[in-house]
């Protein structure tokens, strides 16, 4: 599903890169924990995935498409198979719960009878169809989250990435998160979460890939955390 | 495509920028009213042209008792039949005459007795003691050449004649209404493009801003995979409605010029011109070369917001 081969990406201006020769492989279907001390390159991969970023040399497979040579009009469709889930939840605040989830759908020109029929399903899976009509600052941080997690989900996509999805929450609440990632990777959707959460990565033990200064360090299928910051 | 959206956004986008999108549409109403008032005196540089141009005549007036022009030719009065013979021969004898058409007093009166009356200026023409009558106007010859730009030999050759009066050379009378013209047209460009120019930075600070303000929404459309075009079609409409608000002032404008300051205003001034007309006010519009204010007004706004767009909403 996710396929990096010796990809090293260096931004202008002097330094080390912030991928280093990492070459990784996520199949579909799986959960897999991405972490590493901040700089080590988590966010970076994030966004090669999303074709936010292109590497400097080597290449990215997602869903079978060798993205870093895709055409720009194509990039469109490729995110429409990749969800995302942001630390900051990033919602529109002056739109509805229900708004927030329908207009992932609405721009990219789902009718307005598949909006109506997704949209609450959907708010019933992350546990908000009572909040469908609050604005999201009537919200806690959790359900603000799965309002994300709504939004990200609605498309049903292949891939859903989520850039420390807990760093903002408490632990009872983070777990709470957890769990409904659990969920969404049980329906077949692969997940990729960068956290620096060593507690839930304890908890949930699901398969590691540890950075370190760009470089892939440790790949383990049911790993633990593993280092203290 | 969800249109709903797009006519929404653009709706907010609208009234978010309100002063910003007026500016725009002044600046815009402005500049194109200039362009086309350019684009018309342009025409009615080349028309005039067109249909004078060979036609220009040096008109030869001669003497009449007690001339105005106070020529030393007139200092005997009004011209003799010898005068006049020696005139023709001279006329006849120059390689430069096309042709010599002779204007008698009689005709001459009556010819501009009509045109001041046309003009409502027959007073003098008038009344129990008239001070133009057929007896004081001169006659003349009407004279054509072969190269209307090369009329001093005969001028000059005629000049010093017994019994020429004045002498006219339409093209440069012509050449002096040109010349105002001339500064008028220039001055409608540069100030044309100088606003257009106003207009374009106005519009590119108008998109900077309602890419700002909609940074948010742009980010989150982008991630979950809607089209560039998509996502920049609120900014085209927005920067469309505009153009076309700034087009129909302008193009009123244009036809209140067209109207007022042309058929009501210089072409009873000066009717021996060929003025423009609507057909001209048409191309004005909607003319391909120069552009017509239509094709202007939606390219000036429209381009550079695809441009600015491209770079703001870039997925």
């Amino acid at each position: 599903m996710i396929r990096f081969d010796k990809v090293t990406k260096r931004y202008p201006g002097p330094g080390r890169p912030a991928l280093d020769h990492a070459s990784l492989e996520i199949d579909k279907g799986e959960f897999v924990y991405l972490v590493g001390a901040s700089g080590s390159g988590k966010s970076t991969a994030l966004r090669l995935i999303l074709r936010e970023l292109r590497p400097t040399t080597g290449r990215v497979h997602v869903a079978g498409k060798e993205i870093n040579r895709m055409a720009g009009w194509k990039v469109p469709r490729l995110r429409r198979q990749i969800g995302t889930v942001f630390q900051d939840f990033r919602l529109l605040n002056n739109k509805t719960v229900r708004e927030n989830v329908a207009f992932a759908q609405q721009v990219i020109g789902k009718s307005q009878r598949e909006i109506n029929k997704i949209v609450p399903e959907t708010l019933e899976l992350v546990g908000l169809k009572d909040k469908a009509e609050r604005m999201p600052d009537e919200l806690s941080g959790g359900e603000q989250q799965r309002v994300a997690i709504a939004r990200a989900f609605v498309n049903r996509p292949m891939i859903l990435i989520a850039d420390e999805p807990t760093g903002n929450l408490d632990p009872g609440t983070s777990v709470g998160i957890m769990g409904l990632l659990g969920d969404i990777n049980e329906t077949g959707t692969t997940v990729v979460m960068a956290t620096h959460d060593h507690g839930l990565v304890d908890q949930f033990t699901r398969r590691v890939i540890e950075l370190e200064h760009g470089k892939v360090i440790r790949d383990e299928a049911a790993g633990s955390y593993g280092f203290q910051h | 495509m969800q249109l709903r959206y797009v006519f929404t956004e653009l709706r907010n986008g609208l009234r978010r920028n309100v002063a910003m999108h007026l500016a725009v549409i002044l600046t815009l109403f402005v500049s194109l009213l200039m362009a086309g008032i350019g684009i018309l005196l342009q025409r009615e540089a080349d028309r005039a042209a067109d249909e004078l141009g060979d036609n220009l005549k040096v008109l030869v007036y001669l003497c009449t008792d007690d001339d105005p022009s106070g020529s030393d030719n007139c200092a005997s009065g009004e011209v003799t039949g010898e005068q006049r013979e020696r005139i023709e021969q001279e006329l006849k004898a120059s390689d430069e005459v096309k042709s010599v058409r002779f204007e008698s007093k009689e005709e001459g009166y009556k010819v501009a007795y009509e045109q001041a009356k046309r003009n409502g200026t027959q007073g003098p023409f008038e009344g129990r003691n008239p001070t133009v009558t057929p007896e004081k106007w001169p006659a003349a010859y009407w004279v054509t050449l072969k190269t209307p730009e090369r009329a001093d030999g005969v001028i000059s050759a005629l000049e010093g004649l017994d019994g020429v009066g004045k002498i006219t050379d339409q093209r440069k009378t012509l050449g002096q209404i040109f010349g105002v013209m001339k500064v008028l047209r220039y001055g409608s460009w540069i100030g044309a493009g100088l606003l257009l120019f106003a207009a374009l930075l106005q519009v590119s600070n108008t998109i900077r801003l309602a890419a700002l303000a909609r940074r948010r929404e742009i980010a989150i459309m982008r991630l979950v995979g809607a089209s560039t075009i998509y996502i920049a079609l609120p900014f085209l409409l927005e920067a469309l409605v505009t153009a076309v608000i700034g087009v129909a002032l302008a193009a009123g404008g244009l036809a209140a010029f067209q109207y007022w300051g042309v058929e009501k205003g210089m072409a009873e001034q000066v009717t021996f011109l060929p003025w423009v007309d609507w057909h001209d006010y048409v191309q004005a519009l909607i003319g391909y070369f120069p552009p017509g204010i239509v094709i202007l007004g939606p390219a000036l706004t429209l381009i550079p917001t695809l441009l600015l767009t491209r770079k703001y909403v870039k997925v």
